[in-house]
Formats: C-alpha cells, sequence, structure tokens
C-alpha cells in the first residue's frame, strides 16, 4: 500500500519534471531548450545508427584506461607502505597537495604533451583518479583493525599470508569508496578533455552540437554521458555488494559527496 | 493518605507486527501501579520486558494503546502521536541509559543546556549548577568535552543535568548499566546523596536485583510480555544509606531471594 | 580524508621519537628536491616546447606579480567562484530543511536528485555560453551546478544523521523546535557541513577555471587555454602552479576553519 503511493509519487514528479522540461521548450523555444521528444528521438535514432555508442565507446575507453594507469598504483603503494609508515608520511604533504590540487587544471597541460587523442585524456583520467584512490586506500590499510593482525600472527600466518588474508579484505571498502568516486569523475575529466580539445567522444558530440547550433545533439549527447555515469556507478555498486557480502549494509550517502 | 503523585491505570502497548502479517502484540497489557510524592520506586524486570516502552510512555516520548496516566489527579496518558508532550512542560525528567550528552558542549555547558532552553539561565541557576558539578566531583571537569570524560563521569554530568532543572518527577532507564561494578556503587552512592537533598520522587528501572534493593523505597517486579506488575515489595531499610554495605545488613538476603523468585 | 600528520602527531613524547621527525622532514625536503631535479631534466630532456623549466615559471610568475595581471586574473576567478559557492551554498543549505518538512515529498524527489548527479555538469557549458554568451553567468552556472550537489548531499545526509536520542532529550527538557534546529540539528550537522565544504570550496575554485578554458577573457583558466594557444608553455606551467596554489590555500584556510568548529570532536578520526 505505502509502496504503492510512493511509486505514484515518483511517477508525478517526473511527469512534473518533463512537463517542466516541455514548458521551458515552449517558452524559450526549441531553438534554445530543445523538447523532450525530440531528444529522446534524437537519442534513440543516435544510438540506432550506431554514432551515440562509437563516441560513447571511445569515452569509455578512455576512462578505463586512464582508471587502471591510475588506480593499480594507487591501489597498490599504501600496501607496499604498510610497514613503513615513515615513508608514507615523506611523501604525505606531496600527496595531500595533489589530492588537493585541481586536476582538471591540467588538461591543457596533457593537450600540449600528448595531442588531441586518446592519450591526452587516459592522462587526465589517471592523474584525477590516482590521488582519489590512493586516499581512499590508505585510510582502509590504515584502519585496519590490530587484533585482527595480531589474532592471525598468533595463529601463525606470515607477514605475506596477512596482507593477503586480513589486510587486504580490510581495505576492499575502501578501495570501492574510492572508485565510486574516482570513476564517474574519471569519465567528468574525459568528457571535459573533449570539449577543451578532441575529434571524438561524448564531449565532442556535445561540442560540435553546439557549434551547429543544434541544441537537441547538444541534449542528446548529454544524456548518452548521464547514462555512462549511472551505469559505472552501478557498476561498482553492485560489484562491491558481491564482493562484500560479509558486510552488514551501511548508509553510503556520505561516500556520495564527491561525485 | 493524600494522593499519588503518579498514577498508572490499566496502562497496555502494542506494536503492530511487522508488515503487518500477523495480529498486534501487546508488549505491556493491564499494568497499573502508583508513586505517592517523594517516592524512591525502583522497577525490576526481565531483558524486553518493555521497561523502557514504559518509562518512554511516561515521560511523553511515546503513545500509550490503552490506559490511563495520571498526574497529580490529571489524566495525561495520550493515546495518539501528534498530542504528545515530551517532559510533560518539565514536569517529567528523564535520565536515560545512553547519556546523550550533547558532545559539542563543555560539561558546564552540558548542564547549563536545559536551563538554557527554558530560558531560565541567571546567576542563580548557574550557582545551582556550579554546586551540583561539586556535589559529583566533577569540579576541574567544568570545560572537558564529553568525549574527554571516562563513562562515570558522563554519567554524573547526565544525572546533574536533569536534577538541574529541578523537575517533581525523574525517570530513571538504567543509568548505571553500561559502568563497571566499582563506579556503579559510587555513582548509586552519589544519587542517593543527591536524593535525599532534595526527595525528588523517582522511578528507577535496573535489571540488577541488588541495586533495586539498595536504592529503593519500594521495588516493583515486572512479568514477561505481556508485562504487568507480578509483585511488589517494601524495602526494610532506613535512610540514609550505605551502598556499600547494604548486603551485609540483616534482611537483604530474604529481600534479595524473593525477588529473585519472582524473577524466573 | 586529510591523512596528513597523523602518523607524525601520534608518535610525539620520547627521546628517539624526535630525530624520527627530523628524519621525516629531510626526507621531504629530499622528495621535494627529487620533484624539481626531475621537473628540471624533463625540461633539459623533451625542451621548452613540452617542458618549462623551474626557474622559467618563477620568474614568469615574478613578472606576472609586478605587472598586476596576476591579481587581475586571481580577482577574476575568485570572484565568479564565490558568486557560484554562495548561491549553490544557500540554496544547498535551505532545500533539505524544507524537505525536512515533508517526508513523502523526500522519498518521492530523492532518486531524481542522485541521478541527476550523474549528469556530467561541465558537459552543459557549450549549451550555457550558447544561451548566455561569454559573460560571467555561464561559468557562475557552471559553478553552481557544481557545487550545489557537494552541498545539497552533505545536509541532507547531515540532517538524516542527527541522533534521536538528543532530539528526543531535548524536547524533554523542555526546548522548542526552533532551539532544536539551532542547537542539536545545527550543531550535529557541523562534521558534514564541513567535509562538504572542504570538497566544495576547491571545487568552485575548479569549476571557474574550466568554466574559463570553454570561455572567457580573464581569469587564471584564460590564461593556462590561453598560453596553450599560443604554445607558451612557460605561461601554461605558470598558470597552473598559480591555480593549484589558490586552491591549496584556500584547502588550507577551510581546514583551519573546521579545526576551530569542530574543536569538541575526539581527535583520532578519519
Amino acid at each position: 500500500m505505502k509502496r504503492h503511493r510512493l511509486l505514484i509519487d515518483r511517477i508525478l514528479v517526473c511527469i512534473a519534471l518533463l512537463a517542466l522540461w516541455q514548458l521551458a521548450s515552449w517558452y524559450f523555444g526549441v531553438y534554445w531548450v530543445s523538447t523532450p521528444r525530440l531528444t529522446i528521438v534524437k537519442f534513440y535514432n543516435s544510438m540506432m545508427s550506431g554514432e551515440m555508442l562509437r563516441h560513447a565507446g571511445y569515452t569509455i575507453e578512455e576512462a578505463f584506461i586512464g582508471a587502471v594507469i591510475g588506480a593499480v598504483p594507487a591501489i597498490i603503494l599504501p600496501f607496499t607502505l604498510r610497514r613503513l609508515p615513515g615513508w608514507v608520511s615523506v611523501i604525505d604533504p606531496f600527496m595531500v597537495g595533489g589530492y588537493g590540487a585541481p586536476k582538471l587544471a591540467l588538461a591543457p597541460l596533457f593537450i600540449l604533451w600528448f595531442g588531441i587523442g586518446i592519450e591526452s585524456k587516459i592522462a587526465l583520467v589517471a592523474s584525477v583518479v590516482f590521488f582519489i584512490e590512493y586516499f581512499s586506500t590508505l585510510s582502509g590499510v590504515r584502519s585496519l583493525d590490530a587484533k585482527l593482525v595480531q589474532m592471525a600472527q598468533l595463529v601463525g600466518a606470515n607477514e605475506r599470508q596477512v596482507a593477503r588474508h586480513i589486510v587486504f579484505p580490510g581495505a576492499v571498502p575502501n578501495i570501492f569508496a574510492g572508485l565510486r568516486i574516482a570513476l564517474p569523475y574519471g569519465i567528468g575529466a574525459a568528457v571535459i578533455a573533449e570539449l577543451i580539445s578532441s575529434n571524438r567522444g561524448l564531449g565532442y558530440l556535445v561540442q560540435i552540437g553546439a557549434m551547429n547550433f543544434d541544441i537537441t545533439q547538444v541534449f542528446a549527447a548529454i544524456l548518452g554521458a548521464t547514462f555512462v555515469v549511472l551505469a559505472v556507478g552501478w557498476f561498482v555498486d553492485e560489484t562491491e555488494k558481491f564482493l562484500l557480502r560479509w558486510r552488514p549494509p551501511a548508509d553510503s550517502l556520505m561516500e556520495q559527496i564527491h561525485t | 493518605m493524600t494522593a499519588p503523585l503518579l498514577e498508572i491505570r490499566n496502562l497496555g502497548k502494542r506494536f503492530a507486527s511487522r508488515q503487518g502479517r500477523e495480529a498486534a502484540t501487546w508488549v505491556i497489557q493491564g499494568l497499573s501501579f502508583s508513586v505517592p510524592d517523594g517516592e524512591f520506586l525502583t522497577i525490576i524486570g526481565p531483558s524486553g520486558s518493555g521497561k523502557s516502552t514504559l518509562l518512554n510512555m511516561i515521560a511523553q516520548i511515546d503513545v500509550a494503546s490503552d490506559g490511563e496516566i495520571l498526574f497529580n489527579g490529571d489524566n495525561i496518558g495520550v493515546l495518539d502521536q501528534k498530542s504528545l508532550k515530551p517532559g510533560l512542560d518539565r514536569r517529567v525528567g528523564y535520565v536515560t541509559q545512553d547519556d546523550n550528552l550533547l558532545p559539542w558542549r563543555t560539561t558546564l555547558d552540558n548542564v547549563l543546556f536545559p536551563l538554557e532552553v527554558q530560558g531560565r539561565l541567571d546567576d542563580k541557576a548557574r550557582a545551582r549548577a556550579e554546586s551540583l558539578i561539586k556535589a559529583v566531583g566533577l569540579s576541574g571537569y567544568e570545560k572537558y568535552y564529553p568525549h574527554e570524560l571516562s563513562g562515570g563521569m558522563r554519567k554524573r554530568t547526565s544525572l546533574i543535568r536533569t536534577l538541574v532543572y529541578d523537575p517533581p518527577v525523574i525517570l530513571m532507564d538504567e543509568p548505571f548499566a553500561a559502568v563497571d561494578a566499582q563506579t556503579r556503587t559510587q555513582l548509586q552512592e552519589d544519587l542517593l546523596r543527591l536524593w535525599e537533598m532534595g526527595r525528588k520522587t523517582i522511578i528507577f528501572v535496573t535489571h540488577d536485583i541488588a541495586e533495586a534493593v539498595a536504592l529503593g523505597d519500594r521495588t516493583l517486579v515486572l512479568t514477561k510480555q505481556p508485562t504487568r506488575i507480578a509483585s511488589e515489595h517494601k524495602i526494610p531499610f532506613g535512610r540514609p544509606r550505605n551502598v556499600k554495605d547494604i548486603f551485609a545488613l540483616p534482611g537483604f538476603a530474604q529481600v534479595y531471594e524473593s525477588i529473585r523468585a519472582e524473577i524466573q | 580524508m586529510t591523512a596528513a600528520n597523523d602518523v607524525v602527531s601520534s608518535a610525539a613524547p620520547a627521546g628517539p621519537l624526535i630525530s624520527q621527525r627530523a628524519l621525516i622532514i629531510l626526507g621531504r625536503c629530499v622528495f621535494a628536491g627529487l620533484l624539481l631535479w626531475a621537473w628540471q631534466w624533463s625540461a633539459n630532456e623533451f625542451g621548452i616546447i613540452f617542458f618549462a623549466p623551474p626557474l622559467a615559471v618563477v620568474q614568469r610568475l615574478y613578472e606576472m606579480a609586478i605587472s598586476g595581471e596576476m591579481f587581475f586574473d586571481v580577482w577574476a576567478t575568485l570572484r565568479i567562484s564565490m558568486v557560484g559557492f554562495v548561491i549553490a551554498l544557500v540554496a544547498g543549505l535551505i532545500l533539505p530543511f524544507l524537505l525536512r518538512l515533508s517526508a513523502r515529498l523526500t522519498e518521492a524527489v530523492e532518486p531524481f536528485i542522485l541521478w541527476s548527479q550523474g549528469i556530467p555538469k561541465y558537459a552543459l557549458a557549450p549549451w550555457l555560453i550558447l544561451w548566455f554568451g561569454i559573460g560571467d553567468t555561464p561559468k557562475i552556472v557552471i559553478v553552481v551546478l557544481m557545487v550545489f550537489y557537494v552541498i545539497f548531499i552533505t545536509t541532507f545526509a547531515g540532517i538524516r544523521a542527527v541522533d534521536r536520542r538528543l532530539i528526543n532529550m531535548a524536547r524533554i527538557m523542555g526546548a522548542n523546535e526552533t532551539v532544536i534546529s539551532r542547537e542539536v540539528i545545527w550543531k550535529s550537522m557541523q562534521p558534514f557541513f564541513y567535509a562538504g565544504l572542504k570538497v566544495a570550496l576547491p571545487r568552485a575554485v575548479g569549476a571557474c577555471i574550466v568554466g574559463e578554458f570553454l570561455v572567457s577573457t580573464q581569469g587564471v583558466g584564460y590564461y593556462i587555454e590561453h598560453s596553450r594557444e599560443l604554445s607558451d608553455t612557460v605561461g601554461v606551467f605558470a598558470g597552473i602552479v598559480l591555480a593549484t596554489t589558490l586552491v591549496l590555500v584556500i584547502n588550507m584556510i577551510v581546514e583551519k576553519m573546521e579545526k576551530a568548529a569542530l574543536a569538541w570532536r575526539p581527535v583520532d578520526r578519519t
């Protein structure tokens, strides 16, 4: 009964939002604000012709390669330095600085270095993902329960086994919390780099649409990019849920503030 | 004989079961007792016997499903959520099991909190807060935040935070359950000393028989669900009492044993 | 996520630890030196077209400061960021408090708010530029969009996380709803609020700089992008150093504010 009402409420909100969009389009003119119908038709046609998928594919490829290049060292580093807290403190100010620095401001630099192809986007995504993932993993390794390590050592586990069976599983939630933030952000970074300078990708699709004063195209491309971000978020969530079956469910609102 | 300050008549509480599949179950049913002014009443019951629910209803943060609660002869038992008056216009104080101190306020500011929100913060009120802080041995800790205090100190702060605004009835829900035995004895002595100073009406819920006997003028024993009164025990000791030596008093073993037999 | 200094500060008192602290500081200096050397080496190796040497960058920054161009650009960036930030802050704080009044409405709009978070906000820039022209407005809108969600979600989560028992306690003691909002809800929200602020303020500046890449005639972002178009690598580097410094200084200010406001919290927080 109550579920039913909620569903109806949400459908009503959805209709209201679409109506608002439609009204805006009438008020400002289709030239400035495309209609929901035109946008969805354009999106559908673009999907059917393969154009949308091709550009989305480029963006996903950039984001994926960049995320791997950024995340792998970011995850390995805290584990490597676990027994060397001195080294962690040595690099700490530099990492904090790198975390706080506006990586997106590096986009022109990467374009300068690597050209307008895929390499510059990969570099930007990697630089964004690296710092977020490093601090997430580090906090996971640090918050490790010392008693569990002691217990493992008492039953005769060696250093490698402690890392494999205690430290790593304990840090998995943090690794995923980091990915949950870093991956959507990485896709955003790829799109921005494409906006600034590119010849393909969803950001390019938006930019071309704007240059041709084709607002429907702009909206359809943004819709496509939104789907990609949501799909990646969903994928990370599902993977985490599967890997963390042992964990009681927790509220993850705080983790979403970075996205 | 004067009319009781607080009277519970035929009180009942029912919770709807999950998803509403089965019939609602009565947690408390047909519960009646009365408390005269100035009595220290202890209530003891098995875990899950709805002791907190009972106090929540008296404090008016939860609705009753049935029956009446009379305060000074007026029916205050409330059957719908919207007309609840938590604390009954400051006439009912409530010391809960968790200290519920505001973590961003220092000891002193926590004690002053009720006076502040009631708009009664003057020099006299401050002096009273200071004297209570002194009485429980928290002098020197006025500027500490809750996380910097020990568990026992937090309990004391939470206790005097309720005493400071002087409600005629004070409900206590296992306030000393989460501290070690030695600290608990100390806290019990503190409580009795403070109570001797003003002789407020106290309803003190616990699951510790020795505590119920050591503190109370009278002890009520509750049944398992649905909860009602199983028996009533007069505590045969005079005041002031020495909590530490209570076990050695003649008659202690007898009261203790008869309550223990009731609980099983 | 400020993991800074935990290890150092937690190991303070005894004698030999002081030398360990000195070692760490020495290590940091060596590391900084290494980075600088790598920078210089790259400049020699790849040439000035790709890598501006550190000294040239310092000199450029000095020239920018002398000519006043630096302050002009920084001010342009800060002005847009702050206008956008304030608008987003007000909206992001008020909306959750309004939603608190109706649980039903909150539940109904929640998924849409979460989904709309997925929109890559920067992608709206070309459209906003078409619409508003190349003035301040498109940049302000971008900053507002980037900041709003952070504030909104942290405030929302903060209100939700308030301990019901504290509210009950305050009610029993005779506090009215206004007092409860101010003394209990607002106060216990502070950690969330500052967590949001720490993300939001640097992000406002970052968003403004990206906005300036896409459309501008002034600001730090404009300086970087303009230099790139002129193949002025020293300019690109100088601009990035300036942007990074600006954001890091803002970070520091927020951290100081947080520390002062949250003195009541235990120090061993993550």
